[in-house]
């Protein structure tokens, strides 16, 4: 395993899954961690094992709402997509997210 | 709803573990195909792409624990909050606590006796397949079976796999200081092997022990076996008793009890003895095992069939003879059951009321809490969770009674074997795993009815922090008073129902029997059929009631076939030797057979043969004495000792009316026969000068003198028999009255607290009232018309419903009719009344507050 690609900040992974499923309908999770791959130009990577522990902690907060379905190869998955709760969930992640990098980068550029 | 799936999940951790192992292999496939995808072999893509994922199982139980561990977390959180809270107003919680715990407690222990009594089948082996078999004949109290009858039943039926006989006695045992007499049942062949129980020590009868020929061999109680010396070595030794030496050749397990609790011998009849051969002569009663699958309708007509055959083979003898079929726990159970049924309603009844009555509470509580409610939503609680914190509290509230209610339960559950220890099957009520999972079931019921309103209510909106009680108050009130309506109207049933009992007790109580029961004492001499003829029996009992009745502090002395005032009927048919018109009823009659002091001992005027009551109903405009009776007597010339058809007897007078049957039933139609030896061991009534009781060692130390052989028993005075036998009247009617108090006890305490309540939330406005001029009376009249109101409308639907809940209890009234009006408005007064007293205090204690100061406080 590259140690190139950045582990996800614990903390993140929810901000992540929240914004996959905002801008993708409804998502298994293989395919949210080849979409957080993708898009991030493969800097990030979801750490496959602590996914399904936050998927069913999304679930139980009323962010995320799963259903059984299937795939194109016709595999039965579990398809996640985001409820109101969760949109509003994300809103709030992503202004937290904005303040903490922001604080963060002000932190680098003072000399 | 997703707690409700969760909860579901704690439950089913099966479908759970297999829905994340779906999903995780989804993955591990996806991720596999991909790696393929790049070019690398199939193996070790699998290999790959599972070390990427990290350990499965460990993935499996994190993801799991994600579900549960949060419900358990709440669920733990919100009950160490619940105990916290619930500690802080103690004097609250150990009310609630405590009326839960009796509520509960009473239901369990009223439900465990039911649950024994009436549900479960009896304690044989498949024992909802046991019934008992009767012979009904037309114009015959005679129930009883001749033993080659109830053979040829066994052997022609279709549709039982057995069917047997039997019949108690008296035995004597002197080999003791004092003659020890003990119960003793005669049984027929397959009589063990129909109710399918073995000996727990030694073995059952064999064929060749139901013969002349062998000795009768006896199988013995556990209880008389401890007496005994519990010898383990018992079996198979003889032992001299009363007349003829008899073997012991087992010992029935503790809990065998049938035919009657106090049986402690069974021994094998003889089959052939020349006295079973006659089809005239019925003694034993019958038993049978159904066959699987049969139902009482099909093995009642299966033997009549058999019996219409009979009929055409012994047309003397079998001719009217038809067969009855009931299920053998009906008549072990008896007429307890409406008794427990009504019991069981009441407390019922009344722990819906003490629910109500919490239920009132909480909302105010709730109320009082309103402000810290509204914190917890502007911090981000969801409503959800605001609820179940409420519920919780009712259910640690509701947990705590049952836990001590149990415990009542148990002790009360003991306590039936001495309160109503005539009540069938008592010794087997326990508290087991049933009852305690009723106990669990009530206490959740419980929960919700007490938690759910007070909840719901009390997590509704949001609230500004700034809230003052005085918003959107009516509506909870309309609810507090709707609960308080409740607990009045069924409270007026219960006590209406209480009411009607305690009037008939009253009733039965001022009844007048007809003849004098003071200072009379009863007792058993003890004797047997078979080893004396009649007149030796009419000898010895004459001996005793002469010798007896010479005693210094005696009157007199006489025997009877049946004790006087208690409930015990035999209805028989007479025909009058003179003819009657045909249009005339037919004459059926109380048969009583006594000995000739039997009126002067009860002191019934006159001396004769016929009652007030026979003369007038059968007999009227004739001239009755020195006309003859006959019939009537069948069942005591078949008991075997008048063979023969006795001459009809000759009617020498008539007595006045005793009511002989019981307090509670008019005086019948009744022929008395005059005969001293109606049974071998007969009534003796003994009519002392004083106490009967301090005379009872006086007679038996006499009758010791004179029947050195036999044992003097059941010895009392005839007043607490007749007490005794309604015994179940009265336990039942305290019972009820004791709920229904209790429950009147909890409507005024919840009319108090919800006015208290409401007039504190009006303090201000009482107040101001006050501070400018109004009266207190008509403050006072403000305070308590919705009260008034609400009572008076609650009690009227209580009425109602008390109409309906008093028709169940007709049966078991006396005196006095269901819709009594006296009874039923006295109860809505006595409710009304209370209610109003618990609603002044309050109203009344408001117009005491200083205006000024009230008017500040805010």
């Amino acid at each position: 395993m590259s140690t190139s690609r950045n582990d996800i900040l614990q903390g993140t992974l929810t901000l992540l899954v929240l914004k996959t499923l905002a801008s993708n309908k409804r998502m298994h999770g293989y395919a949210i961690t080849t979409h957080v791959q993708r898009v991030s130009a493969d800097l990030l990577r979801v750490e496959e094992g602590s996914l399904y522990p936050a998927l069913h902690r999304m679930e139980q907060q009323g962010w995320l709402r799963s259903e059984w379905g299937l795939t194109e190869k016709n595999r039965e998955a579990r398809f996640y997509s985001l409820t109101g709760l969760g949109r509003k969930q994300l809103a709030l992640e992503e202004e937290s997210w904005a303040r903490f990098t922001e604080g963060v980068g002000r932190v680098l550029r003072y000399v | 709803m997703p707690w409700l799936r969760r909860l579901l999940n704690t439950f089913r951790p099966g479908r759970v573990q297999r829905d994340i192992d779906r999903e995780i292999s989804f993955h591990l496939a996806e991720r596999a195909d991909q790696l393929r995808s790049e070019g690398i072999g199939p193996e070790e893509a699998n290999r790959r792409a599972r070390l990427q994922f990290g350990n499965p199982v460990v993935q499996r139980e994190r993801t799991w624990d994600v579900d549960i561990a949060r419900a358990v977390d709440a669920t733990m959180r919100n009950t160490r909050y619940a105990f916290r809270t619930l500690t802080r107003t103690p004097g609250f919680t150990v009310t609630v606590v405590l009326t839960l715990a009796l509520g509960i407690g009473a239901n369990t222990a009223v439900f465990s006796a039911i649950d024994t009594v009436l549900l479960r089948p009896l304690s044989f082996p498949d024992g909802d397949r046991l019934v008992e078999l009767t012979q009904v004949r037309e114009g015959s109290g005679e129930t009883r079976i001749a033993p080659v009858r109830l053979q040829d039943w066994n052997r022609l039926n279709v549709t039982f796999d057995g069917i047997a006989g039997h019949y108690v006695d008296d035995i004597v045992d002197t080999r003791g200081e004092l003659p020890e007499r003990f119960r003793r049942a005669f049984v027929t062949r397959g009589f063990f092997d129909v109710l399918k129980v073995t000996p727990a020590i030694g073995r059952g009868f064999v064929a060749s022990e139901h013969t002349v020929a062998q000795p009768i061999a006896n199988i013995i109680s556990d209880r008389r076996w401890r007496r005994l010396g519990a010898d383990p070595l018992i079996v198979g030794r003889a032992v001299k008793m009363q007349y003829a030496s008899i073997i012991t050749i087992g010992v029935m397990p503790a809990d065998f009890q049938f035919p009657a609790s106090d049986v402690d011998m069974w021994s094998a009849d003889d089959a052939d003895a020349p006295w079973a051969q006659s089809r005239a002569l019925t003694w034993l009663t019958g038993i049978g095992r159904l066959r699987q699958g049969v139902t009482l309708a099909q093995a009642e007509t299966d033997l009549n069939r058999v019996q219409t055959y009979l009929a055409s083979q012994y047309p003397d003898t079998d001719r009217d003879v038809r067969v009855r079929v009931t299920p053998l726990k009906d008549t072990v159970v008896g007429d307890s059951r409406a008794s427990l049924w009504l019991l069981f309603g009441s407390v019922s009844v009344l722990l819906l009321i003490a629910c109500t009555n919490i239920a009132a509470l909480l909302l105010s509580r709730a109320a009082n809490r309103e402000q810290e409610i509204s914190v917890r939503y502007s911090l981000g609680g969801s409503r959800r969770a605001v609820v179940a914190q409420l519920l919780t509290e009712a259910a640690v509230l509701a947990t705590s009674g049952a836990l001590v209610g149990f415990l009542l339960a148990v002790i009360a559950s003991r306590a039936f074997r001495s309160l109503a220890p005539e009540l069938p099957r008592v010794n087997e009520i326990t508290v087991d795993g049933r009852i305690l999972l009723y106990t669990i079931a009530s206490t959740v019921i419980v929960a919700l009815l007490c938690g759910l309103v007070p909840a719901l209510r009390g997590a509704r909106g949001v609230r500004p922090l700034r809230s003052s009680a005085h918003t959107s108050l009516s509506q909870r009130h309309l609810i507090q008073w709707l609960l308080v309506g409740v607990q009045v109207a069924l409270s007026v049933t219960l006590l209406a129902g209480a009411g009607l009992l305690l009037r008939s007790v009253e009733a039965l109580s001022r009844v007048d029997f007809g003849f004098d029961s003071s200072h009379v004492l009863t007792l058993h001499v003890s004797g047997t059929y078979g080893w004396e003829t009649t007149d030796m029996h009419v000898q010895r009992i004459n001996r005793v009631i002469d010798e007896v009745g010479a005693l210094p502090g005696v009157e007199s002395v006489a025997v009877t076939s049946t004790l006087p005032g208690v409930r015990d009927e035999q209805q028989l048919e007479f025909t009058l030797a003179e003819g009657r018109s045909d249009s005339a009823p037919r004459t059926f009659a109380e048969t009583r057979v006594v000995s000739p002091a039997y009126f002067q001992t009860l002191r019934i005027p006159l001396l004769t043969l016929v009652n007030r009551r026979f003369a007038d109903l059968y007999l009227p405009d004739r001239e009755v004495i020195g006309l003859h009776l006959s019939g009537g007597l069948d069942g005591l010339v078949k008991n075997g000792h008048l063979f023969g058809n006795p001459p009809p007897s000759r009617i020498v007078g008539i007595v006045g009316d005793a009511r002989e049957t019981g307090a509670d039933r008019a005086p019948a139609p009744t022929v008395y026969t005059c005969f001293s030896a109606p049974t071998p061991a007969p009534w003796h009534l003994v009519r002392t000068n004083g106490d009967p009781l301090a005379m009872a060692e006086t007679v038996r130390r006499k009758i010791h003198e004179l029947e050195p052989q036999r044992s003097v028993y059941d010895v009392a005075p005839l007043e607490g028999r007749m007490g005794d036998a309604y015994a179940q009247n009265r336990v039942r009617t305290w019972l009820l009255t004791l709920f229904a108090l209790t429950a009147l006890a909890l409507v005024c305490a919840g009319v108090y607290g919800t006015l208290s309540y409401a007039v504190g939330l009006r303090r201000r406005e009482v107040a101001l009232r006050l501070a400018l001029g109004a009266l207190r009376r008509s403050v006072v009249h403000q305070l308590t018309t919705t009260s008034i109101r609400i009572v008076g409308t609650a009690s009227a639907i209580g009425l109602v419903l008390a109409l309906v809940f008093t028709q169940s209890l007709s049966t078991m009234l006396y005196g006095v009719t269901p819709t009594d009006p006296a009874t039923l408005g006295g109860v809505m007064l006595l409710v009304v009344a209370v209610a109003l007293i618990a609603a002044f205090i309050p109203a009344a204690r408001a117009t005491f507050v200083q205006p000024m100061r009230a008017l500040r406080e805010e």
